[in-house]
Parts: structure tokens; C-alpha cells; sequence
């Protein structure tokens, strides 16, 4: 089975117009209006195997939104090629956006003023979904996310969590193959994130859908992604396993010890993080963690040791503020 | 600290409009265009009613002009001072930001009718006043000095009423309906007025007399200059204005008063 | 998409239009009562005009203007469509990213949900008529020929109507000042379509510059069906020349729909 999200070059440029402030810099301007190009997304190529869940990670402006648009078929490319399904997303033809959903956060694709089962009734026309799919996937999705009871309140007596929710349902009823998640749990509380997410998996498990997730929430990512891909100023900066990511961009390992006799000073093994009388945290070069650790073992009586990665936010932080640095 | 004065509020609000939309030149054009379609399908309308017909209920053409011109001068009225800020209004009680224009040291009804202009507008006031100069030459019977006075009198009142009118509506129907469509049916009486009143069936004469009182925002002002008007006209159009613009002040402190005790 | 699932899709999408304005029928019937002053200015006015003359003016005497302007009202009801400013709105707002999302045409999407708040319109216009009739007494005499022509070209008038304004609106994929554009065409459908007065009061040449337009298919035509004042030919003919700008304007509208589409995502909502 073909791969069902292939991105090759893709590239696209945005024309922002320039204007200085002041008022003789308003009157050229309305005689000549100057552009300058912002390349949102800068020549990327990835691909997506069946059945994936890919984490895709940037700060704002990095070129996700603008990625995942043009792989919807909101935007057309400037250059390069992307193909969802084997078509060309920007030729919006039928047959591929019935088989995708586009879910973002902010959105609202249910009827804002009528109960949401309106809506999948609605949808149900749109998609010509069976009426035996059809009736299963609206009782089992619903009663899986909790809202089977809300499906007759009209959508905007709901809350922001149970509208959420809502959609979800309602954007997957058509059973998409590839489901584009943007930012799906801002604005929900931890425990709503996390049956969010426990839904997303459940669906990706039981109908094998691709998806591709975009989110600020590590946790998001953590809990969903088995690979991530790190897009900043509209290039790839990391496509790989999400443990490997630490690898590539962190420098350092923290090391956590327990002991009665931890070494007083350590300042020749690594920053200090936290001390209590008999715990240490270290952050330690990753060079040097083998030599830190032994080093350890021997002036202590150690009842714990622990080397992890350093928190992904973290790691994350550090990658793009290290590529915003001169 | 001494509340700030009508006079320099307005200004000051207005020299901001002014300067925001002066960067816009081309909605200049854009309305100066609108404008001018506008006037000629009005003028036409007159022109094909009186293909038909030497007078309309009274009127002759030349002072049906006079009506046309007031009625697109205390229109550009409404659009370049009163329906901005009305429109603001609703926004703001929609978004619950009113409370920042009420927390000002100035009187909140001030506040609310002198924050917002729509500039270009004002083209509406400059052409109703040329066409109404146009309907005063021809209009057998110069009015004269005495005429002339009593003309701003009586648009001064119209102008008055109608933003009393458009004031109370948009108070009373804070909550009520979507603002958008206060304004539409607004719009949507007022056109009644591009005729003179005297022309509808008695209830409606009346209902336009004193409760929308079209009558007076335009059919009096264009009976003076229509060389028609009678001296209890203009009594009444001063009656009529006070009682309005002391109305909508009541409706405007009660509308308040109830929207401050909801949100606290 | 094959005939039946369009079909579906129209029942399905037309009730949601149909229960949206019933939803909100206060301020829908309130909209509706606007639309109404326009009318009564002008039956006013003409029937001023006839009385002043002597009973009658131009072929249509004070019933005649009474009863055309009555009709004017259901008829200005059903040929009400989707705004071209609407469009702008709908692009800064981010709602066409919504609608391009689904596998189906936002051009249906939009004629299925006004096909559905007709009828909710229909029903709110019904009081209106009742007091418009008791207050003007017109006189009507219906032939079911008349009354079966009405109820079609009242439909086909519409979606001429709602054609014209949804390619009007393609302009605001172009430019942003449409506004400017708009105010023109419908200046000219005020005074081309027997919106503002009977075309045959009208000077000749404008008639004649009529008969080019597709305004007067969407008003004056269905309004003097209802009030017999076509023979059953012309009726028939009206019907096909109706016809005629559903096809050609659907035709244009089907090619330049593709362009403005491109336009819109080079740059995106």
C-alpha cells in the first residue's frame, strides 16, 4: 500500500506588502506598493506510512499551519509536490476530501445555533456516508468521548470541551483515512486533553487513519506521536522517533542520584539542577555522562540512580531559540 | 479634574476619524462613487414619477427636489455621525467592552454618540445641501433670510430627533435582537421619508409624525425650503425635538443603569 | 456526486437552513418586515400618481399598482440571495476555509440553504399579506394558469437572482472594493427590473435595454404573471428566457468559479 502522505520540495511563498510608517511613506505607497517575499515553507519533504500518527512541531510561523493547509487543499504550493491519497490536495477533487477530515482547534465545522445531531445529519448527505456506518460511528464515537447525551443541546449551549468533542465526532463520521489535527485540545482542561487523546489513539489503532497533529502541548505529542517532525522558519529541522529527538538537539542528560553521602561540592561534574541533604540532580554533557555516573558510584553508597533525557519542552525550546541565535 | 466638554470630546474623536481615514484615499472614490449613483437613481425616480404627472399629493418637482435633499443630507447625517457610534454601541454591549467607554469622565451618553465618524460619508451631507440649494433656486418664491433661518432651525431639530430616535432603538434593543438588524430596519424606515409624509394613509402620517417623526426630520425642513411651511410646523418641530431628545435621555440612564447592574 | 446524493444532500442542507431561521424566527421576521417598507413607499406613491391623473397611468390603473406591489412582496421574498458583500466576510473571517473543507460545492451549500429558509420566509410573509390585502383591497382574479406559472417562475425567478448576486460576489475574490460595483448593478436592477414601477412606465429605450438584462426575470416578470397581465404564451416564453440566464450565468459562473477559487488559494484565508 502506497504511502498516504507523500511531501516532496514542497515549498510556498508568501507576498507581504512593506510599508514604513509616516505619512510620505503612505503616499508612495499608493502609488507603488513594494513587496518582499516570506518563504512560509522552504522546499520540505517527508512522508507519511499508513496507519502513522506524526507529531508535527514548530512555534508559530514556523510553516505547520501553512504545511497542513496545503496538504488540505486550502492553499496551493509555489513549488515541489505534496500527494494525500495519491491526488494532488489543491485540486480539491471529491474523492480526496471524502476520505480526509480537517480538524482545527479554533474551528467550528457543526451548525453553531442547532443541536449537533443536525449536524451529522448534514454530514451524512455530504459524505454519503451508509446509514449502518453511519449510525455506528455516531453512537460509538459519541459514547467513546462522553457527549452521547449532548448530541440534541444546539452547539453553542455547550462548552468549549464538550464542542471539541463534538466535532471530532462530527469529523470523523465519513471514517477519514488521513485526519489532519491542528491544535485539536487547546483551550481543554488536562482531563479532557487526555481522553482527547486516548480517543485519537483508539481511533488510529481500530480504523488505521494516518495522522498528522500539530500542537503546542508537548504532552499532545508525548502521548500521541510515535515520530515527530520539527519544522522551523519553514524548514525541517528533525524527522525521526520522538526519544531520538533529545539525542540530536540536547546536549546534556540529567542524572539523578540518591545517597547519605553525596559529594559536597560538583562542580566539576555537571550544573546543579536541585539539592536536598540526600538527593542530587545534575545536568551533565552527554560526553561526559559515563564518566559523571562511575565517578559517583564511587564516592557514594548510591541506593538510586536515574539518567534521563532532559524534558522534551526543554529540548524543544532550546532547538529554536538556538536557531533564532546569530 | 474637571470632566471634559461636549465640544472638545467630539473633536478630539473626530480629528482621530479624520486622520484614520485619510490614509484611505481610494474609500474616498469608493464612496464619492456610491454617493453619486445614489443621487442619480434618486433623481431619476423623481424623474420617471413626474413623466407622469405635474404634482404628487401637492407637490411639484421642483420642491419634491427639496425633499430629496434633506432627506440625503439628514441621511449623511446619520451615516457620518450617528450610525457609527450606534453601531459601536451595539458592539460594544455584544462584547461586553462597554464599560470602558462608561468608566471615562464624561457623561456615558456623550461618550457613546461622539467616538466614531465615518468620514467619507460626509459626501452624503455636501451633495444633499447642493441639491437642496438646487431645489431653493427652483422653486418659484426666493425664501429669503427669515427662510434660510428657519431652515437650520428645523434640520438642526431634524438632525436632533433622528439621532434621539436612533438612540432610544439601539438602548431599548440592547439585548433584545442581533444588532445588525436595528440598524437595517432603521435604514429601512427612513427611506420612507424620501417621500413627503403627507403623501401616506393617516395612520402612517401620523405614526411618522410622532413616533418616528420622519416628519419632522424631513418633510418640515423641506417644506421651508419648499416655500410650504406653515408657522405651527416649526412649533411643533421644536416641541417634537425636545420631547424626543428628553426621551431617548431617560431611555439612554434606564438602558444604563440596567446594563451595569446585569454585569457586576 | 450523482443526481440522488445531490438530492439528498439539497433535503438534507435545506433543512438546516429551514431550522436555522426558525431558530432565530424574531429577528428573521423582523429582516422580513423590512424588506416590506420599499413596497408600501412605492404603492403609495403610484397610486398617488394614478389617483392624481385621473384613475389611472401608463395601463395600470390604482388596483392594477395595488395589486402588482402586493404581489411585489412575495415575490421580493423569494428572490431574495446570498449578498456579494457576504463574501468578503466570509473570506476575512476564515469560514471558506470551513466550506472548501467538504466534498461539496459551496455554491450548493449556499442555494440548498436558502432554498430552505424560503419557506420559512414564505410562512412569515403570509401575515404581512393579509394585512397588506385588508388595508389596500386588491383586486385579483387568478386563472389556475396564472397561479401555476406564478408558483414556477417564482422559483426560476430566484435562482436567476441568486445567480447573478453569487457572480457578482466572485468580484470580491478579485478586489476589495466590490462594494463600489455592486451599488451600480443594483442601482440598475432598481430601476430595470419593474422593481421601482412597472417597466412599461418607463421611457421606451429603457425597456428596450431591459429586455437584454436578466433583471426584470427575477421581478417584474413573476409579479405580472400573478396578476394576469401575461397571455399564456408570453408566460411560456418569460419561463424560457429564465431559463436561458439560469444557463448562461450557471455556465459562467461554473468557469469562473475555478479561477477565483486559484486566487484565493495562492494567498489563503
Amino acid at each position: 500500500m502506497t504511502d498516504p502522505v507523500v511531501v516532496s520540495d514542497l515549498r510556498k511563498v508568501f507576498k507581504v506588502p512593506v510599508r514604513d510608517a509616516g505619512v510620505r511613506a503612505s503616499m508612495r505607497s499608493l502609488v507603488k506598493r513594494e513587496h518582499r517575499d516570506v518563504v512560509a515553507v522552504d522546499d520540505i519533504s517527508f512522508r507519511l506510512r499508513p496507519g502513522e500518527i506524526v507529531g508535527f512541531l514548530g512555534p508559530n510561523g514556523a510553516g505547520k499551519t501553512t504545511t497542513i493547509k496545503m496538504l488540505s487543499g486550502l492553499l496551493h504550493a509555489d513549488g515541489g509536490d505534496a500527494r494525500v491519497l495519491g491526488h494532488q490536495p489543491w485540486l480539491r477533487s471529491k474523492d480526496l476530501l471524502s476520505r480526509i477530515a480537517l480538524v482545527m482547534g479554533q474551528r467550528n465545522n457543526l451548525q453553531w445555533d442547532l443541536p449537533a445531531a443536525d449536524s451529522f445529519e448534514l454530514n451524512r448527505a455530504v459524505y454519503q456516508i451508509p446509514d449502518a456506518d453511519f449510525r455506528r460511528r455516531k453512537d460509538t464515537y459519541a459514547e467513546l468521548l462522553d457527549v452521547a447525551a449532548l448530541v440534541n443541546k444546539p452547539v453553542r449551549n455547550l462548552s468549549l470541551g464538550e464542542r471539541m468533542k463534538m466535532e471530532i465526532v462530527g469529523a470523523l463520521l465519513h471514517g477519514p483515512e488521513v485526519l489532519f489535527l491542528d491544535e485539536p485540545t487547546i483551550g481543554l482542561d488536562v482531563t479532557m486533553q487526555k481522553r482527547l487523546r486516548q480517543f485519537i489513539l483508539d481511533y488510529n489503532r481500530t480504523d488505521g487513519a494516518t495522522v498528522l497533529l500539530t500542537s503546542h502541548y508537548m504532552a499532545d505529542v508525548v502521548a500521541l506521536a510515535q515520530r515527530v517532525i520539527v519544522i522551523h522558519h519553514g524548514a525541517i529541522l528533525y524527522d525521526g522517533a520522538l526519544a531520538g529527538l533529545a539525542d540530536r538537539f540536547a546536549a546534556t542528560k540529567t542524572i539523578r542520584v540518591t545517597a547519605p553521602d553525596l559529594p559536597a561540592d560538583v562542580s566539576g561534574l555537571g550544573t546543579l539542577v536541585e539539592r536536598t541533604p540526600d538527593k542530587l540532580i545534575l545536568e551533565v554533557e552527554r560526553s561526559r555522562v559515563a564518566e559523571v555516573t562511575s565517578r559517583l558510584l564511587s564516592v557514594s553508597t548510591v541506593s538510586d540512580l536515574s539518567i534521563d533525557d532532559p524534558p522534551i519542552d526543554d529540548v524543544i525550546d532550546r532547538v529554536f531559540t538556538a536557531e533564532d541565535a546569530p | 479634574m474637571r470632566p471634559i466638554g461636549p465640544v472638545r470630546l467630539a473633536a478630539i474623536h473626530l480629528k482621530v476619524a479624520a486622520l484614520n481615514e485619510f490614509q484611505y484615499r481610494l474609500n474616498f472614490f469608493v464612496q464619492l462613487l456610491q454617493s453619486t449613483v445614489a443621487l442619480a437613481v434618486g433623481l431619476i425616480a423623481i424623474a420617471v414619477v413626474y413623466s407622469h404627472t405635474e404634482s404628487l399629493g401637492g407637490w411639484s418637482q421642483a420642491q419634491l427636489l427639496a425633499v430629496m435633499g434633506v432627506h440625503l443630507l439628514i441621511g449623511g447625517v446619520i451615516r457620518t455621525f450617528i450610525a457609527p457610534n450606534m453601531r459601536r454601541l451595539m458592539e460594544d454591549v455584544n462584547d461586553g467592552t462597554l464599560d470602558y467607554a462608561l468608566t471615562r469622565p464624561a457623561d456615558s451618553q456623550l461618550m457613546v454618540s461622539v467616538r466614531q465618524f465615518s468620514i467619507w460619508s460626509g459626501i452624503d451631507i455636501v451633495m444633499g445641501v447642493l441639491v437642496v440649494l438646487w431645489a431653493g433656486l427652483a422653486v418659484e418664491g426666493a425664501i429669503g433670510v427669515l427662510g434660510t433661518l428657519n431652515f437650520l432651525v428645523v434640520i438642526l431639530c431634524g438632525s436632533v430627533i433622528v439621532y434621539s430616535v436612533w438612540l432610544a432603538a439601539t438602548t431599548v434593543t440592547f439585548r433584545i435582537i442581533r444588532g445588525d438588524y436595528v440598524m437595517q430596519l432603521l435604514d429601512g424606515i427612513y427611506e420612507a421619508g424620501r417621500w413627503p409624509v403627507t403623501l401616506y394613509p393617516t395612520w402612517l402620517r401620523l405614526t411618522l409624525t410622532f413616533l418616528v417623526p420622519l416628519a419632522f426630520a424631513v418633510t418640515v425642513p423641506a417644506e421651508v425650503v419648499a416655500g410650504r411651511l406653515d408657522g405651527s410646523s416649526l412649533v411643533w418641530a421644536i416641541v417634537v425635538t425636545a420631547v424626543f431628545a428628553v426621551g431617548s435621555r431617560v431611555i439612554w440612564r434606564r438602558g444604563i443603569r440596567r446594563y451595569a447592574g446585569a454585569s457586576a | 456526486m450523482s443526481i440522488s446524493a445531490m438530492r439528498d444532500y439539497y433535503v438534507a442542507a435545506s433543512r438546516i437552513g429551514f431550522q436555522r431561521d426558525i431558530q432565530y424566527r424574531g429577528a428573521t421576521f423582523i429582516n422580513i418586515l423590512g424588506f416590506m417598507i420599499e413596497p408600501a413607499i412605492y404603492l403609495v406613491v403610484w397610486r398617488t400618481v394614478a389617483i392624481e391623473q385621473g384613475g389611472s397611468v401608463g395601463g395600470y390603473s390604482v388596483d392594477d399598482f395595488t395589486a402588482y406591489y402586493i404581489v411585489w412582496t412575495l415575490v421580493r421574498v423569494m428572490n431574495l440571495a446570498h449578498a456579494p458583500y457576504a463574501w468578503e466576510w466570509r473570506i476575512r473571517g476564515g469560514r471558506l476555509n470551513e466550506m472548501l473543507s467538504i466534498p461539496v460545492q459551496p455554491f450548493h451549500r449556499d442555494f440548498a440553504y436558502f432554498i430552505g429558509s424560503k419557506f420559512v420566509w414564505i410562512l412569515m410573509w403570509i401575515p404581512v399579506a393579509i394585512v397588506l390585502t385588508l388595508t389596500f383591497q386588491p383586486r385579483l382574479d387568478p386563472q389556475p394558469a396564472h397561479v401555476a406559472g406564478f408558483l414556477v417562475a417564482i422559483w426560476t425567478g430566484f435562482a436567476v437572482r441568486f445567480l447573478l448576486l453569487y457572480l457578482m460576489g466572485m468580484v470580491t475574490f478579485w478586489t476589495t472594493r466590490g462594494q463600489a460595483i455592486f451599488d451600480l448593478i443594483v442601482a440598475g436592477e432598481l430601476l430595470l427590473s419593474g422593481r421601482l414601477v412597472p417597466l412599461s412606465l418607463m421611457p421606451g429605450w429603457v425597456q428596450s435595454v431591459s429586455n437584454w438584462l436578466p433583471f426584470q426575470w427575477s421581478f417584474q416578470f413573476p409579479i405580472e404573471v400573478a396578476i394576469g397581465r401575461l397571455s399564456n404564451i408570453e408566460i411560456l416564453q418569460g419561463l424560457g428566457m429564465q431559463m436561458l440566464w439560469i444557463a448562461g450565468m450557471g455556465l459562467a459562473f461554473a468557469r469562473v468559479w475555478p479561477r477565483a477559487l486559484r486566487n484565493y488559494t495562492a494567498v489563503g484565508g
